[in-house]
């Protein structure tokens, strides 16, 4: 038995009623349900200054427009992605560059949280092979080998690694790095 | 809060080399992947819930059927004050295990040129923090209503139950069968998404409030149960 100092209580009893923890629970309880109840019906969101294109279509309109299709593997509970979206695709400069660079389409997991995914998030996780997020998938206009960018190193870096992913993408086949798709970290 | 259940329910658990043992799995392992993939970053350390599961299975089941709460309210300890002192105990080590592991983490990332901001180490840590006391809560909660290591059944039961739901409602399309079921598994450990709620506009006060009213309703629930236990030497 542990050495434990006995407490003296007024009725002898070692009993007491948590009545301000049961009170604080029933008034915590309607706040969840207001709040919950509010947020859902205005969203927050993380600033994000890219406008985002559906996944339908994309390589189709990326073909029609000469632009790569910039894929953004992401996940809510991934906390570098936030941090890429914060410091990336919410500050004005990168977003106007990725946006007037690329065609941008952002594949958000969402296994985590509801058990699945849309069809078309499975099929581009699997024809990519990504394991992890954030992931950035460049896909040449003109066909070709997909750039890889696994992981979030700072906004420097990364706007790095998408300019010379375009370079690479305009390259003619033949001149591209031997092996074609680059998963870098 | 007393300290001395508190210190005592450390040493119990430090004695434990079965516990020890897989407090160093659980420790270690997420560790490896650290080192391995840098790129990944802290995430690769995933949640807590292991560690509280460890820490905290048989917080108070053992000592129900061990007997030794009988002996200790015979001292008349005050029973709010032994299941505030206990869920105190297993959300403290499981903070400072995790936050250990958080430092090892960011070492191993800085000797691979991957050091992460200060931000996310403080989001992380806090989060992990968060983590512990609030999955500390829910498991003092399962651990008043049966003896042993029964609170871990129970959790693992009703996590089990809540992937089923989870699975129902994406089977037949149920968004709110889902929903329920991704709220049940997130409330046996809560948290607070530390980063969500500095980087999204207006700062959203469910996650919040979802977790005090968790956390709080477990606490009380608790006492309630431990209150209505007739503990003496008769009953056995």
């Amino acid at each position: 038995m542990p050495p434990v100092e006995p407490v003296a209580s007024p009725s002898g009893s070692t009993r007491a009623r948590p009545t301000v923890l049961l009170v604080a629970a029933l008034a915590l309880m309607v706040a969840r349900v207001v709040t919950g109840i509010y947020e859902e019906r205005h969203p927050t969101s993380v600033p994000d200054l890219v406008r985002w294109q559906p996944i339908e279509g994309a390589e189709a309109a990326s073909r029609e427009q000469k632009r790569p299709v910039l894929y953004d593997f992401t996940a809510d509970w991934c906390l570098p992605c936030r941090a890429m979206q914060r410091e990336v695709f919410g500050d004005p400069e990168s977003a106007q560059e990725i946006e007037r660079v690329f065609l941008p389409v952002r594949v958000l997991d969402r296994m985590r949280e509801e058990g699945g995914n849309a069809p078309e998030v499975d099929s581009l996780q699997r024809r990519f092979r990504v394991s992890t997020f954030p992931t950035l998938v460049v896909v040449p206009h003109g066909g070709g080998d997909p750039v890889v960018i696994v992981g979030y190193r700072g906004k420097e870096s990364t706007i790095q690694r998408l300019r010379a992913a375009q370079m690479e993408g305009l390259l003619p086949r033949a001149m591209r790095p031997p092996g074609g798709a680059v998963r870098g970290r | 809060m007393n300290l001395t259940l508190v210190t005592t329910l450390w040493r119990q658990r430090l004695t434990s080399p079965v516990r020890m043992a897989i407090l160093a799995m659980l420790s270690l392992m997420p560790l490896l992947g650290v080192a391995f993939m840098p790129g990944a970053g802290l995430a690769l350390l995933g949640g807590a819930q292991g560690l509280i599961l460890t820490l905290g299975a048989g917080m108070i089941g053992q000592d129900l059927s061990s007997g030794v709460l009988q002996l200790l309210f015979a001292r008349r300890l005050r029973r709010p004050e032994y299941v505030v002192s206990r869920w105190l105990g297993v959300g403290a080590a499981a903070a400072v295990i995790s936050l250990l592991q958080l430092a090892i983490a960011c070492a191993l990332l800085a000797g691979r040129g991957a050091v992460p901001t200060a931000q996310d180490i403080l989001m992380f840590g806090g989060g992990r923090v968060l983590e512990s006391f609030g999955g500390a809560a829910v498991l003092a909660f399962f651990s008043s209503l049966i003896g042993g290591f029964g609170d871990l059944g129970i959790y693992l039961l009703v996590n089990l139950g809540a992937g089923i739901v989870q699975m129902a409602g994406q089977v037949k399309q149920w968004l709110w069968l889902a929903r329920a079921g991704a709220e049940i598994s997130a409330a046996l450990t809560p948290t607070i998404d530390l980063v969500r709620l500095v980087t999204v506009t207006p700062m959203p006060w469910y996650p919040i409030v979802s977790y005090a009213s968790t956390v709080v309703l477990c606490l009380a629930l608790a006492i309630v149960v431990v209150n209505r236990r007739e503990l003496s030497y008769a009953s056995g």
